[in-house]
């Protein structure tokens, strides 16, 4: 643990000028907004928002609020496989159908209705709802095991492909075995009606309204945002523990790590198992907040959209995970139709003919061009900042011996640096202890 | 099983099903080769191979209806379109498959192995969907221009479409064998994929090598997607995902990096398709709806249990 005066000490040798020297008080700006400080801003004015609003307009805003919340659940815990494992996964989204599923069997007893043991959809929950959560993330661990455990001999491109098809084959299995409503989906029909302590709602100003749980999304918001702190939170000890030093250690090298009695099959699946509950807790919380399961959604799309949210924001970097799965989801809900009133208004792109004529079609949708969008961010983002937009420090004080060549693929490397293995140099050691509590800085410096 | 066989048609019915899996088969066979080619000699499993595959497809779609093919031909116009469409798909694929390899995967050549299958991927995704704003996202029916003829052999249907589709493929699969072992450039290729360090030593251009491995199997594809719109005769922007994992399959199953390997596995996977649609009817929502799971199974059975593939060497992993 770093010491008070340790931790006081500038940690900003080399950020922006800016937030470096303007002070607010007795600190700089960017003491301000870095490391847990940042967070709990963040945090904050998750909480703080709805006041600002009127009651109208903020429902959904909240339904936003919520979907953002759900997509940074998925992404950290993919972040834990890809990012600390070192281990791709392509089928991510069967963890999140599995979520799904779960949620629906535990609390509206559809399931069991079309095994035939009782006629009547339970329209209640058996059980209380906050206990779905365990439940869920315990079966999407276990199963997150089961996939693991033959794929684990597997070198790193062969591990994608088959976690890639079996992320096919369990959308195959729900939407085919009659049990699970085929493509109609099955129906989370019990949605938590979730009280807000009269403090808070007085405070946020919900006691004024109500209106039936299904409209009112401010206690689900609560809920997932409740979710999000404990994934925050977990993901955070997660690195810092034994078992996420030893994800590191087999992340780049794996001889090395086994060598060094790291125990590769523990280790490897306990990622799996982690990354799997996390999944599953972004399925009971998509479902419960939808009320239904719709099984496209369970498609190679929302795998790989997970996937570059955390490529955008930065492999293996809590706050780059979170800040790409906000910006992916605010690019579904405001840009698109942003761009197309842009398109609409703009009398450039009338006369464009050849391949790109769909942008003069009236009838045309932003919303059709969103995965072109993904892909083309996916793209630059490998090709010009691996690293993402605000990489992780440990990654980036290493690097600093590494030289500019080697920096360029800094992110990927994370995944599996066989090229650069040998450079991580030993001069970023002491920085490294010294901010280990702390998870993000400001402005990262860039590259 | 085999009761259930019985009694929908016997060998019969077999036959049929081997027949049209043969001929899917070819086609799996064509489009593996690209992977394989491609992962012999940059270990990339170039995930965006089938989205190459599926612009052919597309743009033989757009040219059929530029010269407004309606109905079936035949004669010298029959021919002279199929080798007009030859050229064009496999023109197209080549082409587009060069552009990946130098805009996106050689800049990431020395980057860690994940980074260009990540790429692959951000490909895929870009491809598959400006194909959807070019074409929408229904399925499109390709002018059925080849005769439906078929000959009939103790009742098994044999069509002269599937025919020529089997010649054309063993025919190109034939001409790539004879480039690979006669001619220079083969050979060079063949010493980049043991070691492409000592082969740059011994004087052989790397780049235009892998250059060569992507223009070659853009060009089988290219052809691949001519057969698919010829048979499928269905022209959709998401083709190319399933199409090209069922290819990948094949790769692997034969084992990845052998282009004997990729034929023999093709053909194998193309008659379990073809046999599982007919002979898993009796699950939930019939054998049609499951035949991807089974093809996915074999996958990842064949990765688990033999990464090498069915006439793969086993190799030890590279430290």
């Amino acid at each position: 643990m770093p010491t008070f005066a340790q931790f006081m000490r500038a940690p900003f040798a080399r950020t922006n000028h800016f937030f470096e020297t303007t002070k607010l008080g007795p600190y700089p700006i960017a003491w301000y907004v870095s490391g847990w400080r940042g967070g709990l801003l963040v945090l904050l004015a998750a909480i703080l928002f709805p006041i600002f609003y009127d009651q109208t307009s903020i429902q959904p805003l909240l339904g936003d609020g919520i979907q953002v919340g759900i997509y940074v659940i998925l992404a950290l815990g993919l972040n834990v496989v890809v990012g600390y494992a070192g281990l791709l996964d392509l089928g991510y989204v069967a963890f999140f159908a599995i979520g799904e599923y779960v949620a629906s069997f535990l609390t509206t007893g559809y399931i069991f209705s079309k095994l035939g043991q009782s006629p009547i959809i339970v329209l209640k929950s058996p059980m209380p709802f906050i206990l779905i959560f365990p439940a869920a993330a315990l079966f999407a661990g276990f199963i997150g095991v089961l996939f693991g455990a033959p794929t684990l001999r597997l070198r790193g491109d062969y591990l994608a492909i088959v976690t890639l098809g079996l992320g096919e084959i369990v959308p195959i299995f729900f939407q085919n075995v009659p049990w699970f409503g085929g493509n109609v989906g099955a129906s989370v029909l019990y949605i938590p009606n979730i009280q807000l302590p009269s403090l808070v709602s007085s405070i946020v100003g919900f006691t004024t309204i109500s209106l039936t749980p299904l409209l009112n999304k401010a206690g689900f918001y609560f809920l997932t945002l409740m979710m999000v702190v404990i994934v925050v939170l977990l993901t955070n000890s997660l690195r810092e523990s034994s078992l996420g030093r030893a994800w590191i250690a087999i992340r780049e090298d794996e001889t090395a790590a086994s060598a060094a009695g790291v125990n590769l099959v523990r280790t490897k699946l306990l990622a799996f198992a982690f990354g799997a509950a996390m999944g599953g807790l972004g399925g009971v919380l998509d479902g419960a907040n939808s009320g239904s399961i719709v099984p496209t959604v369970f498609s190679f799309n929302t795998s790989i959209t997970i996937l570059i949210m955390i490529v955008l924001g930065g492999i293996g970097s809590l706050r780059g995970v979170i800040l790409g799965a906000a910006i992916l989801r605010l690019i579904d809900f405001t840009l698109l139709g942003q761009l197309n009133t842009f398109r609409q208004t703009s009398p450039l792109v009338t006369n464009i003919h050849g391949i790109l004529h769909f942008l003069a079609l009236p009838q045309f949708d932003f919303n059709q061009a969103k995965f072109l969008i993904y892909g083309l961010i996916l793209l630059a983002m490998i090709l010009l900042r691996p690293q993402g937009l605000l990489p992780d420090r440990r990654r980036q004080r290493e690097l600093v011996g590494i030289g500019e060549s080697a920096e360029a693929y800094s992110a990927v490397g994370l995944l599996e640096r066989e090229e650069a293995g040998e450079g991580v140099s030993g001069t970023g050691s002491e920085d490294m202890t010294l901010f280990t509590g702390s998870g993000s800085d400001a402005q990262g410096r860039e590259g | 099983m085999l009761e259930f066989a019985a009694t929908n048609g016997g060998p019969v019915l077999f036959f049929q099903q081997l027949e049209l899996g043969i001929t899917l088969g070819a086609m799996y066979a064509l489009v593996a080769l690209g992977y394989t080619l491609v992962y012999g000699i940059i270990e990339l499993i170039n995930f965006a191979h089938g989205d190459v595959f599926m612009w052919s497809t597309v743009v033989l779609l757009l040219v059929s209806n530029a010269l407004g093919l309606k109905g079936t031909l035949g004669g010298f116009a029959l021919i002279g379109v199929l080798i007009l469409f030859l050229a064009i798909g496999m023109a197209v694929s080549a082409f587009l498959n060069v552009s990946i390899e130098r805009l996106a995967y050689r800049r990431l050549r020395k980057a860690p192995r994940l980074a260009p299958l990540i790429a692959a991927v951000g490909v895929s995704f870009i491809l598959e969907n400006i194909a959807q704003l070019t074409i929408g996202s229904g399925f499109i029916a390709f002018p059925p221009i080849f005769p439906t003829t078929a000959l009939n052999i103790f009742g098994v249907k044999i069509s002269i479409l599937h025919i020529f589709i089997f010649g054309l493929a063993v025919g190109l699969m034939y001409a790539l064998d004879r480039f690979i072992q006669t001619t220079k450039l083969g050979r060079a290729m063949r010493a980049t994929a043991q070691d492409p360090e000592a082969a740059a030593l011994m004087g052989v251009n790397v780049n235009r090598t892998i250059f060569m491995a992507f223009l070659i199997g853009g060009a089988l594809a290219g052809a691949a997607g001519l057969c698919y719109n010829l048979v499928i005769a269905q022209v959709n922007f998401f083709t190319g995902f399933k199409f090209g994992l069922i290819a990948f399959t094949a790769a692997v199953f034969g084992g990845i990096g052998n282009v004997y390997g990729a034929v023999a596995g093709g053909f194998a996977i193309g008659i379990i398709y073809a046999l599982s649609i007919q002979y898993f009817n009796f699950l939930p929502g019939g054998g049609v709806a499951w035949v991807d799971a089974i093809v996915f199974g074999i996958l990842v059975l064949t990765l688990v249990f033999r990464p090498s593939g069915i006439l793969g060497q086993q190799v030890p992993d590279k430290v």
